[in-house]
C-alpha cells in the first residue's frame, strides 16, 4: 500500500463560519473511508477542496506524493474522480453519454476509442445500469440516475474516487451493491472515500471512519474497531448505542 | 462495412457521419435553390447570358440575401446552443442575458447618430459590437468580482438588461427624428437584406472562426452542459472555457444582428429540435444546428417574400409567428423540476 492522499492542517471559511479549522487525513491506497458528520460539518467542503473545487484560506493536499497544485487539471482528473451530490438534468443526455463523459480525461479523440467503450461498458454493467444506456438522464429515477452517475465515476479509472453521498436515492439492495462495488474498487488498488449518513452502511463496508466535527477529524478509527470506542457516536445523538452483529462486526442501533 | 462487424468506435462514427447529411443538405439546397424563390420568377437562361434584370436580382440582391441567412441564422443558432450548454437551460439564448438587447441597442444609437458605413463595413456592426460587449462587461464583471457567476442570477440580470435596454432604445427613436425612427423601427423587426459582398465577406470570416473555435471545444461544452464541478473533475478550466464561450457567443450574436436586425427565435427553435431529435452531444449538436439554423432563416426569409407579394415580411417576423408558439409548446413540454 502506497500513500495516495495526504490532507494537512486545512482551513476554511463560509464568510463567518468556520467550516474547517485544521482537517488533517492520509490515507493509502486499497483503503474505503467512510466520511461522516453531522450536517454542516464541512464533508462536502473536504472532498470538494480535494478534488480541487475550492481553495483553502490555509493548508495542504498532497495527491500520490505531489502538492495538488502542481498537478494540472487533466493529470488531476486522471487521478481524482469525484461523485457530486446531484447533477442537473434538462438537457438530454442519455446514459450512456453521461458515463462516456468519465472518459474525457484520457483521450484527445473526438469520438470515444474502442478501450473507452470497453470501460464505460463495464463501469455501467457493474452498477446495473447497463440496460438504462439508451434512456434520457432526465427521465431516470434518482435511484437509476445514481448508479449512472457512479458509472461516470468508476469509467474514469482514477486512483482517488471521491463520493458525495454515493447511496443516496437508493434502494437498500442497491445501497449495498454500490457500497460493494467501491470496496472492491479499493481492493484493486484505489482509495475510495465516500461521504455518508448511514453509519452501519460505513461500518460493515469500510475500511476507516473518518468523523469531522468542530472542523477537525475527531476520530480516525478503524471500522472493524469503531464498537470499542462509544464518544465518538455521541457527536450524532445521545440515542445511538455501538455493539457487535454474531459475527462480530460493529453494529449501531438507535433507543 | 457490415453494422453487426463494426466496433463502437466505427459505430459512433458512422452514425455521426449520417446523422450530419440531414442538415448539410438542407444547408446547401437552401444556398442552391432558395435565391431563385420571390415575387417574381427569374428565368435561368437570362441569367446565364447576364441578361437583366434577371442576372443583377439574383446575383445583386438575392444570392447576398440568401447567404446573409445562412450564415447570420448559423450563427444565431450557434450563439444559443452555445448559452444553452453555459446556462444549463435549454431554453436560454443570448437574449435571455441580455446581450442581444445590448446589441441592438449599441446599433440603434449607431442608426440614431444618422452613421452609415465605416470602411466598407455598416456601422451598425460597430455599434453592435459595442453594445454587447458593454452589456458583457457589465454582466460578468459584476459577478466575478464575487468570483463566482450563477447562471440563475445571470438570468434575473437579463431581465434586468434587457428592460434598461429596451427602455434606451425607445428614449432614442424618440430623439431620432421621423426617417430614423422609421428605420430603427424597421431594424428592430429583424429582416434580411441584401448586403455589400464586403460585408457578407467580413461576417462570414468571423463565423467561420469562432465556429470553428467552439466546435473544437464540443467535448469541453458536453461536460460543462452537466454541471461546473462534473466538467472541472473531469479536467475542465471552467472560468477560461466560459469566458470563451461567453466572447464567442457575444460576437456571433452582435455580428449577425448587426445586419440583421434582433432575429429571436432561431437560436431557441434550432437547438431545442436539433437536441431532441439528432442529439444532445455537442459533437454533433453544433455542427447540425449551425447548418439547420442557417437554412430555417433562409427559409423563413424565402416565405416572406413570396406570402404578401409585392410586400415583404421580414424574416424576424416570420420566425416570430413560428417561434412563439413553438415556445409555448416546448415550455409545456418541461416537467416541473426543470423550470426551476
Amino acid at each position: 500500500m502506497s500513500t495516495l492522499l495526504e490532507v494537512a492542517n486545512l482551513q476554511i471559511s463560509y464568510g463567518r463560519r468556520i467550516v474547517l479549522r485544521s482537517a488533517t487525513l492520509t490515507a493509502q491506497s486499497g483503503e474505503f473511508l467512510a466520511l461522516v458528520g453531522v450536517n454542516g460539518a464541512g464533508k462536502s467542503t473536504l472532498l470538494d477542496i480535494i478534488a480541487g473545487f475550492r481553495k483553502p484560506a490555509a493548508g495542504s493536499v498532497a495527491i500520490a506524493g505531489r502538492n495538488q497544485r502542481d498537478w494540472n487539471l487533466r493529470e488531476l482528473s486522471q487521478r481524482v474522480s469525484h461523485l457530486p451530490q446531484a447533477v442537473h438534468a434538462d438537457l438530454p443526455y442519455t446514459a450512456e453519454q453521461l458515463v462516456a463523459m468519465g472518459r474525457y480525461p484520457h483521450t484527445d479523440r473526438w469520438f470515444e476509442s474502442d478501450e473507452d467503450h470497453s470501460f464505460i461498458r463495464e463501469a455501467m454493467k457493474r452498477t446495473h445500469c447497463w440496460e438504462h444506456r439508451h434512456r434520457n438522464f432526465g427521465s431516470l429515477s434518482g435511484g437509476e440516475r445514481q448508479r449512472v452517475l457512479l458509472a461516470a465515476c468508476l469509467a474514469q479509472n482514477a486512483s482517488i474516487l471521491l463520493l458525495d453521498e454515493p447511496s443516496t436515492f437508493l434502494d437498500i439492495e442497491q445501497q449495498l451493491h454500490c457500497f460493494t462495488v467501491l470496496r472492491e474498487e479499493a481492493k484493486t488498488g484505489k482509495l475510495c472515500i465516500a461521504v455518508t449518513h448511514d453509519l452501519n452502511l460505513a461500518l460493515t463496508h469500510c475500511s476507516r471512519v473518518i468523523v469531522l466535527a468542530d472542523g477537525i477529524v475527531a476520530y480516525d478509527l478503524p471500522a472493524s474497531k469503531a464498537h470499542e470506542e462509544e464518544a465518538w457516536l455521541q457527536l450524532f445523538s445521545s440515542r445511538l448505542r455501538i455493539g457487535t452483529t454474531p459475527a462480530g462486526a460493529p453494529w449501531i442501533w438507535y433507543q | 462495412m457490415d453494422l453487426v462487424s463494426m466496433t463502437p468506435h466505427e459505430h459512433t462514427t458512422a452514425a455521426a457521419g449520417r446523422n450530419l447529411i440531414l442538415p448539410a443538405c438542407a444547408f446547401i439546397a437552401s444556398a442552391v435553390f432558395l435565391p431563385w424563390v420571390g415575387a417574381g420568377p427569374i428565368s435561368v437562361a437570362r441569367v446565364l447570358h447576364h441578361q437583366s434584370p434577371d442576372y443583377e436580382i439574383l446575383v445583386q440582391l438575392r444570392i447576398t440575401r440568401t447567404l446573409l441567412a445562412l450564415v447570420a441564422g448559423g450563427a444565431l443558432s450557434l450563439a444559443g446552443a452555445l448559452f444553452q450548454a453555459m446556462l444549463r437551460d435549454a431554453l436560454a439564448t443570448p437574449y435571455t442575458l441580455g446581450i442581444s438587447a445590448g446589441a441592438s441597442l449599441g446599433a440603434v444609437a449607431v442608426i440614431a447618430a444618422g452613421w452609415q458605413m465605416v470602411w466598407g463595413i455598416p456601422a451598425t456592426w460597430f455599434g453592435a459590437l459595442a453594445g454587447a460587449f458593454a452589456v458583457l462587461t457589465l454582466v460578468l464583471g459584476g459577478f466575478s468580482r464575487r468570483r463566482e457567476i450563477s447562471a440563475f442570477s445571470l438570468l434575473l440580470t437579463g431581465i434586468a438588461v434587457n428592460s434598461v435596454c429596451a427602455a434606451c432604445i425607445i428614449i432614442l427613436g424618440g430623439y431620432a427624428g421621423m426617417s430614423r425612427t422609421f428605420s430603427i423601427a424597421r431594424w428592430l423587426i429583424g429582416s434580411v437584406d441584401s448586403t455589400s459582398f464586403t460585408s457578407l465577406g467580413v461576417l462570414s470570416v468571423v463565423v467561420l472562426v469562432l465556429a470553428v473555435l467552439i466546435l473544437s471545444q464540443a467535448r469541453s461544452w458536453n461536460l460543462l452542459a452537466v454541471g461546473d464541478q462534473w466538467a472541472a473533475s473531469r479536467g475542465v478550466h471552467v472560468p477560461a472555457l466560459l469566458r470563451t464561450g461567453y466572447l464567442a457567443g457575444s460576437v456571433l450574436v452582435a455580428g449577425a444582428i448587426a445586419l440583421t436586425g434582433p432575429i429571436g427565435f432561431v437560436g431557441l427553435i434550432v437547438p431545442h429540435l436539433v437536441r431532441s431529435k439528432i442529439s444532445p452531444d455537442h459533437r454533433l449538436l453544433l455542427p447540425s444546428v449551425f447548418l439547420f439554423g442557417g437554412a430555417l432563416l433562409a427559409a423563413c426569409d424565402a416565405v416572406g417574400r413570396i406570402v404578401l407579394p409585392p410586400a415583404e415580411i421580414p424574416a424576424g417576423a416570420v420566425l416570430a409567428l413560428i417561434g412563439g408558439p413553438y415556445l409555448v409548446w416546448a415550455i409545456r413540454q418541461r416537467r416541473p423540476s426543470e423550470e426551476m
